[in-house]
């Protein structure tokens, strides 16, 4: 049985996750149900959950206040629950927490789980919830770190830039760092386009997107990139157009 | 001339008389005319200069009737002594020709020796009455005997006739005037040719003028050398005056050296410049400029002789100059006819030389016989009519050239004028289509410019444009995304589904038909920018008891409308309030003082064209709601700001004032909390 805790400020949202977890999830019992953000640390504190479903947005506080006030003592994975919160949502993709949108989706509830219950299974250290704390406190962006969990479940930490670009590998999407090291996550190139697009980051093509600080020459000519690490990339003649104009080269 | 070869012919006659001593007349003696060499004697002592010496002998030889080379000085003293007898005083004149210098002595018996006359070419300059020095007076008183002696130095290199004669006075007059009559002709044909000379002489000066070219220079200083030496020439004949007779020994200086520089040193610089020898034959130009240095140092030694009284020097410097210089100007000529098919200019310059030359020639031998080979030699220029013949046909010849050059000059600079007239227009024409092609060039260029400017405009205008509606799309975006919170959305969705999981149909449809009423609402707001304020009330209403179920009743509310508004008739902003709204309900309940959040919205008439509408909560207010934020700054939300901008926006839009105040109650009251929105609207 996983232990866990709902925090939520709404009675409504608390009884339909307890209402689903109970109905599709049973392995999972709910220890207490909190109102709020100082209730909630307190409740955490007591139970000593396993897992935390984790309202973003509370009256006195938000979901990463909880975080910050009780992961130095545990360690539990969350689920992170919120109706509707973009400005956060890049946040905890980087760092790979699994997030919920309400209403609630039953898919995403069991691959929301089923995900926790294998970091709980092998006790994976949280590293994770430092990265997103990490990030939440940092302001640019482009300092953030990003972490990427590979098809066998490794997780590896990465500066965003450290990246030099990234492309589309099967179902999965490969990461090229400056240093020439390379890393592949389980993740859809999909998935980190969407991600990246606010960042300095810019799709050249359908299969690859690059960072625009590692860009050594653009060779218009020939509609090749050369990257600062030596590799030369392919890039469409109209995105060739629209960079040259974003980055104000002539 | 034929005079004075009779006369000569005459006195030769009587050349083998014996001599006597003295000449004694007596009351018969009356010849008009008698041979004296009898009477004479003779010494040629050159060292007595002012008394005559003792050795007087009888030297016939001395005398002679024509021209005579002596190749020396010739200085001698002639005696005669004269004894009258009769009771009647002696007067006759005494003549033995025309000399350099002559000093005339009478010594009567037993007195001293008185000069009375001294005369000569070289020492008097008493104009036309001079020649009447020349036969001196002989007086004897009746029963007298006069010694009378004749001082006679010819320097020159040529000596005129010497002969004595006694005339009488009737005799020597009419001996005057034959002599007169003789050289005055000989002096009208040189003065003509000194006036064509003149004339030729200011021809070249005028075109000299007009043309500054050397050769009409060293024309007209030959010309006037020419000139010059004739002038001179005039003044050592008997019975002609030049303008010089004032300097007697000009004549002398300008006659060898006048030669010289007429026909040689001129000639060459003239024969250079004229046929541009430097351009065509530069070894000729060479030599003649090599002789005509030559000569230049020759003309002043000779000069230097003639100051020294060395009056021989110079004939025989000249003697070697004519005869040196015959078979290379002959050479030179030579070989100039050879060229002178191509060289017009050349065919002057032989024609002018030759005619000099042959005339010159021709004078030479006319003269050899009588005056002997040297003689006949310091005489060639001397202006006998075939020589003043040859050298005005020489000039006529060079004048000819001179012009004949102008021509040629004329010819090439109006060839060059009319190749630089040419150049001038080609370069005109070239200017002209360069210009052309430049404002071509630039017109092309300014069109481009103005053309790219446009484009620039225009595409900044466009980038404006876009950019202008992106901003005015994305505020309202913005304003309509703040007009119901998505938050608020998905968690009515979320009660929804709770309810249906429930099987609480009955709540769950009155939810869904609340919910869907507030999105239509909404929706149809978004696309409306002014809506009644019943409308707005009853959205308010809906939106409010969505709320309150979503917070179990944790939030009570109120709308208040004033009686007097006419709800139905009074327009607002679409969406204005809402988000006013939603924070009051958001910070209602946040308050932990108060179990239940309170939220009153009042509508006010507070002028008649003012509409106020006030948001009061019972929170923890907007200051200490800013203060408790825990989020980094970055992450905060910014809902109030896009109302404010949202005001303003509409503000601009329609002109309108509407105005926002936020009170923080405790502001005014420590005991009270929460926070006052008032929005005046104005009425159209």
């Amino acid at each position: 049985m996983i232990k866990a805790i709902i925090i939520d400020d709404e009675r409504n949202s608390r009884d339909i996750i307890a209402l689903m977890l109970e109905r599709y999830c049973p392995e999972i019992s709910i220890a207490a149900v909190a109102t709020d953000c100082s209730d909630g640390i307190s409740k955490i504190l007591e139970h000593r959950p396993s897992l935390v479903f984790l309202d973003l947005e509370m009256p006195d506080g938000t979901g990463f206040d909880v975080l910050a006030g009780t992961l130095p003592q545990l360690h539990f994975e969350a689920i992170f629950v919120t109706a509707f919160e973009k400005k956060f949502i890049h946040i905890i993709r980087f760092s790979d927490v699994e997030l919920i949108l309400k209403p609630i989706d039953k898919e995403s509830l069991l691959q929301a789980v089923a995900n926790v219950s294998k970091r709980i299974a092998n006790q994976e250290p949280n590293q994770r919830y430092q990265i997103l704390l990490e990030n939440f406190n940092n302001q640019e962006a482009d300092d953030w770190k990003i972490l990427l969990t590979g098809p066998d479940d490794v997780s590896n930490t990465i500066n965003i830039d450290d990246i030099s670009w990234i492309e589309l590998y099967q179902e999965y999407t490969l990461f090229s760092l400056l240093n020439g090291q390379q890393l592949i996550s389980a993740q859809s190139f999909r998935y980190y386009s969407d991600l990246f697009s606010p960042l300095q980051f810019y799709q050249i093509n359908n299969t690859q997107m690059i960072q625009l600080g590692s860009i050594k020459h653009i060779d218009t000519g020939k509609n090749k990139i050369e990257m600062k690490s030596g590799h030369t990339l392919d890039i469409t003649e109209r995105r060739q157009r629209d960079l040259m104009q974003r980055t104000g080269h002539r | 001339m034929l005079l004075l070869c009779i006369y000569t012919a005459e006195a030769f006659a009587n050349v083998d008389r014996p001599p006597i001593d003295t000449l004694v007349t007596d009351a018969n003696f009356a010849p008009a005319k008698m041979d004296l060499r009898p009477y004479i004697a003779v010494s040629a002592d050159e060292k007595s200069t002012l008394w005559p010496p003792e050795n007087f002998q009888h030297q016939n030889h001395i005398f002679h009737p024509g021209i005579k080379n002596n190749g020396q000085v010739n200085d001698c003293w002639l005696k005669l002594v004269v004894k009258n007898t009769s009771s009647k005083a002696l007067s006759y004149r005494f003549f033995t020709g025309w000399h350099d210098c002559m000093y005339w002595y009478r010594q009567p018996a037993g007195q001293p020796m008185q000069q009375l006359m001294a005369t000569g070419l070289m020492i008097d300059d008493g104009g036309v009455e001079r020649w009447h020095h020349y036969a001196f007076h002989l007086q004897v008183a009746p029963n007298e005997t006069c010694t009378f002696y004749l001082h006679i130095i010819n320097k020159s290199y040529n000596e005129n006739p010497m002969m004595p004669v006694l005339f009488s006075e009737e005799a020597y007059n009419i001996f005057h005037d034959e002599q007169l009559d003789s050289f005055r002709k000989e002096a009208v044909i040189i003065q003509v040719l000194l006036g064509m000379l003149l004339v030729f002489f200011s021809i070249s000066i005028i075109n000299y003028v007009q043309l500054p070219d050397r050769s009409y220079l060293y024309f007209a200083a030959y010309i006037l050398g020419l000139i010059l030496f004739f002038a001179l020439r005039l003044d050592s004949k008997p019975f002609q005056l030049s303008f010089f007779h004032e300097w007697p020994m000009l004549k002398y200086y300008w006659d060898i050296p006048g030669l010289l520089f007429c026909f040689y040193l001129m000639y060459l610089l003239f024969g250079n410049a004229f046929l541009n020898l430097k351009d065509r034959y530069l070894f000729m130009e060479k030599g003649f400029t090599w002789m005509a240095a030559v000569v230049g140092g020759l003309i002043i030694l000779c000069m230097l002789c003639i100051a020294f009284d060395k009056y021989h020097l110079p004939t025989i410097i000249y003697s070697y100059v004519y005869f040196l210089t015959l078979a290379p100007l002959l050479a030179v000529f030579i070989a100039l006819a050879r060229r002178s098919r191509h060289h017009p200019l050349v065919r002057f310059f032989l024609y002018g030389s030759a005619c000099l030359y042959l005339a010159c020639l021709g004078s030479f031998l006319l003269q050899v016989k009588p005056l002997g080979l040297l003689g006949a030699l310091g005489e060639l220029a001397a202006p006998t009519t075939l020589l003043m013949g040859g050298v005005l046909l020489q000039a006529m010849f060079f004048l000819a050239g001179l012009s004949y050059r102008n021509k040629l000059v004329h010819l090439e600079r109006t060839r060059t004028q009319e190749l630089l007239i040419k150049q001038l227009n080609k370069n005109k024409e070239l200017q002209r289509k360069l210009n052309e092609q430049l404002e071509e060039l630039v017109r092309e260029q300014t069109t481009e410019i103005l053309r790219k400017k446009q484009e620039l405009e225009e595409q900044r205008k466009i980038q404006l444009e876009t950019e202008y509606d992106k901003k005015l799309t994305e505020i309202e975006l913005k304003a309509i995304r703040a007009q119901i919170n998505p938050h608020f959305i998905f968690n009515c969705l979320n009660s929804i589904q709770l309810f249906v999981m429930q099987r609480d149909y009955e709540l769950a449809q009155k939810y869904l038909s609340d919910f869907s009423y507030l999105i239509r609402k909404t929706l149809d707001f978004s696309r409306r920018n002014f809506i009644s304020l019943s409308e707005e009330i009853t959205y308010l209403n809906t939106y409010l008891g969505l709320e309150k179920m979503r917070f179990e009743n944790r939030m009570e509310y109120e709308i208040v409308v004033d009686p007097e508004i006419i709800a139905a008739e009074l327009e607002i902003p679409a969406m204005l309030l809402q988000p006013y709204v939603e924070n009051a309900v958001k910070h209602g309940m946040t308050n932990p003082k108060q179990p239940t959040g309170l939220l009153r919205i009042y509508f006010n008439q507070v002028a008649p064209d003012m509409l106020e509408c006030v948001i009061a909560d019972n929170g923890i207010g907007i200051a200490r709601s800013k203060s408790l934020r825990t989020l980094p700054k970055h992450h905060q939300s910014s809902g109030m700001e896009i109302s404010q901008n949202r005001a303003e926006l509409l503000n601009k839009m329609y002109r309108t004032d509407i105005h926002i105040e936020i009170i923080d109650k405790s502001v005014e009251d420590e005991a009270n909390s929460g926070t006052i929105v008032k929005i005046f609207i104005p009425q159209l």
